[in-house]
């Protein structure tokens, strides 16, 4: 299904994070938006995701309007979305195994089969060999990773991925953006960069500044 | 069964050390903070004077209005159970002055000021601003601190006068709707049987409350480290350290208070 | 108007919770680890705290006995009275407010900053069904608890104060001589009713938390001012609804 923005607006207090955004994200195909610090992009992402209510506009999925739905059908919608966080948004209370079993167990997948799907995830993201440590000790790109089979391990149609590459070193980069690429095979990849970066991009890049694509 | 022999040994020397510690750091903070007492950045302890004192106005007249009627209504209970209605002014004022304004506003400072203090130190010691000021031999206890401590201890002895004022105000207005006592009755009560010198023992209590929650706050933000979950650890913690200090402090100034002042 | 929102908010979040609890159940064991990490260590704050609290009271009313009415035996048991009915649940509230609610503004504020709210959200699981509703049940529990934890402590300090420090006769301040279902029954409406409203407020700011490690610090003072505030409001109400009822 196509993930559509139809004039949308966000305001956070006196602040424009979007203004009057219009774009569409094919089934499928894979785009960059790139934009300096503050440009609104983490926004944009989280508007798509249904994670930030636009104050004007729709965002459509598909022909539903994901900001109109209630919070419980919203949130059966986001059960077609999986998100790597800029922060990782990883739980330190839980091992890896738990961050990445979470999705499967919220959503009633029984236990024996939503740990060897876990198993099949660290193993395509090459964690098996951590699935028992704690988030915080872990290095930046392994966080990274288990934040990437966290959002896959549901079966998303659309994958976001803010800011990936944050704080990691070129090589760890390379094999993160490697990683993007391959799991996200089939799937719409939206991500958020501040620069252009042609490997995931295969279709468009779109600029923002100031809320706005250029 | 060493362990079992070593365990309260290991938990007393634990909190020993950490008490300690915790001794230590505020021993340094108020010795850092007596020494840059007269060399103090006005402006800053302007500011902080404008953040601390000035923008919890409206929050001290919430705390004076609602002590202020609760007062009246329990003590209206007994009033009306002995017959000593004339006697109302007098235990309002007296609870409000002695016990229930200074420990209710001290513990509503802890949050507003103690936390506020605690979280800004918090952000630049996590930031490395700290080390940052050193780094251009700048001291963060002349610049951050010491005008603080003084913005502190001045806003809450300030908001406390404002406090007692209002609560007795709102006593006598409240008494007049719920006990039929005329505010002239109320007021004339409080005059005789209350001297400047209860005025002066709530105050003494407000303003050792604000500096107790300035110096705990500081040392707590100091010691944060670790990102937004530890600014907000550091905060909490001076929220519930500032609680502790205002009901010891309490608990060790009132006798003394009381034999000095009568 | 920010009065009215600071009030009125953490109603529409009970109503959320609660809806959210309908559909999801609720978290038995979260509860119970919640109340266990609240009972543990607010215990000591507020059984030390009304320790001195008690001590204190005893002290003024001593005083005051002395000069206006010449016989102690007589304030003791309108003393305890007003112990239970008053000063140890707005009391016990107020730290627990400074305790619990620092603590939950705290944590909820650095997850939202952290993005960990809107992960739990991708991964279908409610918020406030996680994360406010165990905080709610093991508070609503929790603060009338610590609350007789307090009035305990209190009792026994002010027993010891008279006991020794004046050598008189301690039990008649702790006399339960007055104390009748009235005055129990306000102690512990105004005890669940700020526990309720404790981990409301707080997780209010906390969830609310917006931006950086900046937005932590502010939501803990915003959280706990609010706690404070709607404990005091809450204690106020009623008092007054209790003496205007006549019991």
């Amino acid at each position: 299904m196509d993930l559509k923005l139809d004039s949308v607006s966000v305001r956070f207090g006196a602040l424009e994070a979007l203004r009057a955004v219009t774009a569409t994200f094919a089934a499928g195909t894979h785009t960059v938006i790139c934009g300096r610090a503050g440009c609104g992009k983490t926004t944009l992402l989280k508007a798509l995701a249904g994670l930030v209510h636009p104050d004007e506009g729709h965002v459509r999925w598909g022909d539903t309007d994901v900001a109109a739905l209630d919070r419980w059908a919203r949130r059966e919608a986001q059960g077609a979305f999986g998100m790597v966080f800029q922060t990782d948004a990883l739980f330190d209370s839980m091992t890896v195994r738990g961050n990445v079993m979470l999705p499967l167990l919220k959503r009633g997948v029984p236990e024996d089969e939503a740990t060897a799907r876990c198993d099949e995830a660290l193993k395509r993201v090459g964690l098996t060999a951590a699935a028992e440590k704690r988030p915080e000790h872990l290095s930046g790109g392994m966080r990274k990773r288990t934040g990437i089979a966290r959002a896959i391990i549901a079966k998303p149609e659309v994958l976001f991925a803010d800011d990936p590459f944050a704080g990691l070193d070129p090589d760890t980069e390379r094999s993160i953006a490697e990683l993007l690429l391959e799991v996200s095979e089939g799937r719409t990849l939206i991500s958020a960069l501040p620069d252009p970066y042609e490997p995931l991009s295969l279709g468009q890049t779109l600029v923002m500044s100031e809320g706005r694509f250029q | 069964m060493t362990l079992a022999l070593t365990l309260p040994l290991r938990v007393l020397g634990a909190a020993s050390l950490s008490a300690a510690r915790a001794t230590g750091a505020l021993a340094l903070v108020l010795g850092r903070t007596l020494w840059h007492l007269p060399r103090l950045d006005l402006k800053e302890t302007g500011r902080a004077l404008v953040l601390f004192g000035y923008r919890s106005l409206p929050l001290t007249l919430g705390i004076a209005v609602l002590t202020g009627m609760t007062v009246v209504f329990q003590a209206g209970v007994y009033a009306e159970k002995f017959g000593a209605r004339l006697y109302a002014g007098w235990a309002g004022a007296y609870a409000v002055l002695w016990e229930f304004g200074p420990i209710l506003l001290g513990q509503l400072m802890a949050a507003r000021i103690g936390a506020r203090n605690a979280a800004e130190l918090a952000l630049l010691k996590v930031n490395g601003q700290i080390e940052g000021l050193r780094g251009i031999s700048l001291d963060p206890f002349g610049l951050l601190v010491a005008p603080r401590v003084v913005a502190s201890a001045l806003a809450v002895s300030c908001l406390a006068s404002i406090t007692f004022l209002i609560a007795i105000v709102v006593e006598a207005v409240a008494a007049y709707f719920t006990l039929d006592l005329p505010p002239r009755v109320f007021l004339e009560a409080v005059s005789h049987m209350i001297r400047p010198t209860d005025f002066l023992a709530g105050l003494i209590k407000a303003t050792a409350f604000g500096v107790a929650i300035s110096i705990v706050s500081t040392a707590c933000g100091l010691s944060a480290s670790g990102g937004a979950r530890g600014v907000g650890r550091a905060a909490a913690q001076a929220v519930v350290a500032s609680a502790a200090a205002i009901f010891s402090l309490d608990f060790v100034l009132t006798a003394p208070l009381a034999r000095w002042l009568s | 108007m920010n009065v009215l929102i600071t009030l009125g908010a953490p109603f529409v979040l009970l109503y959320r919770t609660a809806a959210a609890v309908r559909r999801t159940g609720l978290a038995l064991k979260e509860c119970a680890v919640q109340f266990v990490e609240l009972g543990t260590r607010s215990s000591w704050l507020v059984g030390g705290g009304l320790a001195f609290l008690g001590a204190v009271m005893v002290n003024i009313a001593w005083a005051q006995a002395r000069k206006y009415t010449g016989n102690i035996v007589v304030v003791g048991p309108a003393y305890f009275e007003l112990m239970i009915r008053e000063f140890c649940p707005l009391t016990a509230a107020i730290l627990c407010a400074s305790r619990a609610g620092a603590g939950t503004s705290a944590e909820l504020a650095a997850m939202s900053v952290n993005e960990q709210v809107e992960a739990l959200e991708l991964s279908a699981a409610d918020p406030h069904a996680e994360l406010v509703a165990p905080r709610l049940v093991a508070s609503a529990l929790a603060v009338p608890l610590l609350t007789v934890v307090g009035i305990v402590t209190a009792s026994l300090s002010a027993y010891a104060t008279v006991r020794f420090v004046y050598a008189a006769d301690g039990l008649a301040f702790i006399d339960p001589r007055f104390v009748d279902l009235g005055d129990v029954s306000c102690c512990f409406l105004k005890s669940i009713l700020c526990g309720l409203f404790i981990p409301l407020a707080a997780s209010r700011r906390g969830l609310m938390a917006k931006g950086g490690a900046h937005a932590v610090g502010g939501a803990v003072t915003d959280g706990v001012v609010d706690a404070a505030m709607g404990c005091l409001l809450i204690d106020f109400t009623v008092t007054a609804a209790f003496f205007l009822v006549g019991i």
